[in-house]
């Protein structure tokens, strides 16, 4: 998928604004919003957010997530893991790039905030790129990938799946057919163990 | 040597990823000739075999030509089926009209494949809901905030932020992206209408 | 501008639709929004959503008739355009993707149909797709028939005996709606491993898997 596309899912998420103009219901497809009333918070999904930003029409409410101080936890958690953190939203770096491209003056400490974001990225980067190996080493055909986010997931395609496609036609040139004799066939297969490969943390899982 | 002239089809093909070279219609007919007359010396060999006994001796001979002749058509396939798809890409890039240079690079039969496959997408866009709906527009999600114009002069070729060319004639209208028209209405070329 | 809420049994999966869904226009995008990525992602054509792709674009129709009565000075007239120019986008890139995997596997895609004709199932593609399938079809048929036609010993069906086929074995993301319990993880072998897949987990597995899950909704991909 491409990051226009991606962009587009995740523009989706909903976010609080100040507008500063005063208009009834705005009665779109996906839904009612408003009534605005200058000055009172109000939800919007993230394009419309933007699109009134762009035209100096509100104010933007950062999400909660979107503050030095719970970021910087966040990366501490990250850091101290091995396995994934549950991100706050599902298309964190959409919403970041988004709203510190057109509201960097609504986001206290808006440059520290990116760098943060960055520093999380990068680091599951990272993880994502070693679990992948470990995968694919293994010839593991299934894992879960709870607390991944899209983008994250998107960032190991092709390759990912692409590795595994190859893995399993290949086990399967191996393999004699089981119908014709299973005794042979159980003896020659090599057996794989059923534990899944666990790319998220969810320990309970 | 055998399959020598499918392996250079082959390799004109993967030299020319995204555009189409002129169709080949020499090395096209030097290969169907080489395959039928494969054809014709595996028939008769496979004749006279049963005449005087030589099976064995022939059989060889028979199963490499075979082979030889295989892997020729599997080029020949190759070549045309790859060039219909790179023909493909292009309908949707172009429309119903190709530039010329493009055309002049193309074989009368896939001149008549292009305008069967463009005839085929366009009933198939008019069926879709009540009025049809043109797939060849809209590639990418939206972003920008778009507007209606309609322009007041012959102003000739226009080349959008993303690539798009666009011809702007007069009182042809055009729904674009108000950051892309605004120079352009403030030139006298378009005119915002609702 | 009032959008009514559309009624629509044609979108309920039960057969016993009794009690027909009441379904609004929000939740008809969301509907729209899962079908668009499930065809995106899946390797095969999957069952066609018209119901979905009418109720859209029916819904894009009214809104611009009502954009149109808006006057240009109100700032809202672009926030209703662009929600317009998103869904036609979602809608048509859906049908764009399908149009490329009829055409990529036409001979073995209308094979299937056909099989599912005799079965009494009810066909994967849309009429118009169908329609589109077989005009194509027909036209390779032309074209290659042309290219072979010097040799005597090639009959038509040398282009569609090559026949290309998805690759129902590759492997997807997906993220589950339901529970799902004793899954096999590879279904070509009969003491594969079984795995359980809570509600709204996501999964790095085959497709074969998960194909009867991904076309009955169970699961989406992602």
């Amino acid at each position: 998928m491409d990051p226009d596309e991606l962009e587009f899912l995740g523009e989706k998420s909903k976010i609080m604004i100040i507008p500063t103009f005063n208009k009834e219901n705005i009665h779109l497809i996906s839904g009612d919003l408003g009534p605005f009333r200058a000055s009172l918070p109000s939800q919007v999904p993230l394009w419309v957010a933007t699109l009134l930003k762009k035209q100096k029409r509100c104010k933007i409410i950062p999400p909660d997530w979107m503050n030095v101080e719970y970021l910087e936890a966040l990366k501490e958690q990250e850091k101290q893991t091995s396995g994934f953190t549950r991100m706050p939203s599902d298309h964190y770096m959409v919403e970041a790039k988004l709203l510190l491209d057109c509201a960097p003056d609504d986001i206290p400490n808006a440059d520290e905030v990116k760098v943060i974001i960055k520093d999380i990225w990068d680091m599951r980067m990272s993880k994502i790129r070693s679990s992948v190996t470990k995968l694919v080493k293994n010839s593991d055909f299934y894992a879960a990938v709870d607390n991944l986010t899209i983008m994250e997931i998107n960032s190991v395609r092709p390759i990912l799946p692409h590795a595994l496609d190859n893995l399993f036609r290949m086990k399967h040139i191996e393999q004699p057919k089981p119908s014709q004799n299973s005794n042979v066939s159980s003896f020659l297969m090599s057996k794989r163990a059923s534990t899944s490969f666990q790319l998220s943390n969810n320990e309970d899982y | 040597m055998f399959g020598e002239k499918g392996y250079n089809l082959i390799k004109e093909l993967a030299r020319s990823e995204d555009n189409l070279p002129p169709y080949n219609s020499d090395l096209v007919n030097e290969i169907s000739h080489e395959i039928t007359k494969q054809f014709e010396e595996n028939r008769d060999d496979a004749q006279n075999s049963t005449i005087d006994g030589s099976e064995s001796l022939l059989l060889n001979t028979i199963r490499i030509r075979n082979g030889a002749s295989k892997r020729n058509i599997r080029c020949l396939m190759a070549y045309h089926y790859n060039r219909l798809k790179c023909l493909r890409t292009m309908r949707w890039e172009f429309g119903s009209i190709l530039p010329p240079d493009i055309k002049a690079n193309l074989s009368s039969d896939e001149l008549e494949w292009f305008s069967n496959y463009s005839k085929t997408l366009v009933n198939y866009m008019k069926s879709i809901g009540e009025d049809g709906i043109n797939l060849a527009v809209d590639l990418k999600p939206p972003k920008a905030l778009y507007i209606e114009v309609q322009c007041l002069v012959d102003y000739g070729r226009f080349e959008l932020s993303d690539g798009t060319m666009l011809l702007l004639k007069k009182n042809s209208r055009h729904y674009l992206p108000r950051s892309e028209c605004e120079e352009l209405i403030r030139q006298g070329v378009f005119k915002h209408i609702s | 501008m009032d959008l009514d809420d559309t009624n629509l049994e044609d979108l309920n999966d039960s057969n016993d639709s009794e009690d027909y869904v009441h379904i609004t226009p929000a939740e008809v995008l969301e509907l729209m929004e899962e079908t668009w990525v499930n065809e995106k992602f899946a390797p095969e054509i999957l069952p066609n959503k018209t119901e979905v792709v009418d109720i859209i674009l029916e819904q894009i129709k009214s809104m611009e008739v009502n954009i149109k009565n808006l006057s240009n000075d109100d700032f809202t007239k672009n926030i209703y355009q662009l929600e317009v120019d998103k869904l036609r986008f979602m809608v048509t890139s859906y049908l764009r993707t399908r149009l490329e995997k009829i055409e990529s596997y036409v001979v073995h895609i209308l094979k299937e149909e056909e099989k599912r004709v005799e079965k009494g199932e009810s066909k994967y593609l849309s009429e118009q797709e169908y329609k589109f399938a077989q005009d194509y079809s027909r036209s390779m048929d032309r074209y290659f028939n042309k290219i072979m036609n010097f040799c005597p010993n090639l009959t038509s069906d040398t282009w569609s005996s090559k026949v290309i086929e998805p690759n129902n074995n590759s492997f997807v993301f997906m993220k589950s709606k339901k529970t799902i319990e004793g899954l096999p993880i590879d279904i070509t072998n009969a003491d594969s491993d079984l795995v359980d897949i809570k509600s709204g987990s996501r999964v790095i597995i085959c497709y074969s898997s998960i194909e009867e899950l991904v076309k009955n909704g169970d699961v989406n991909l992602i």
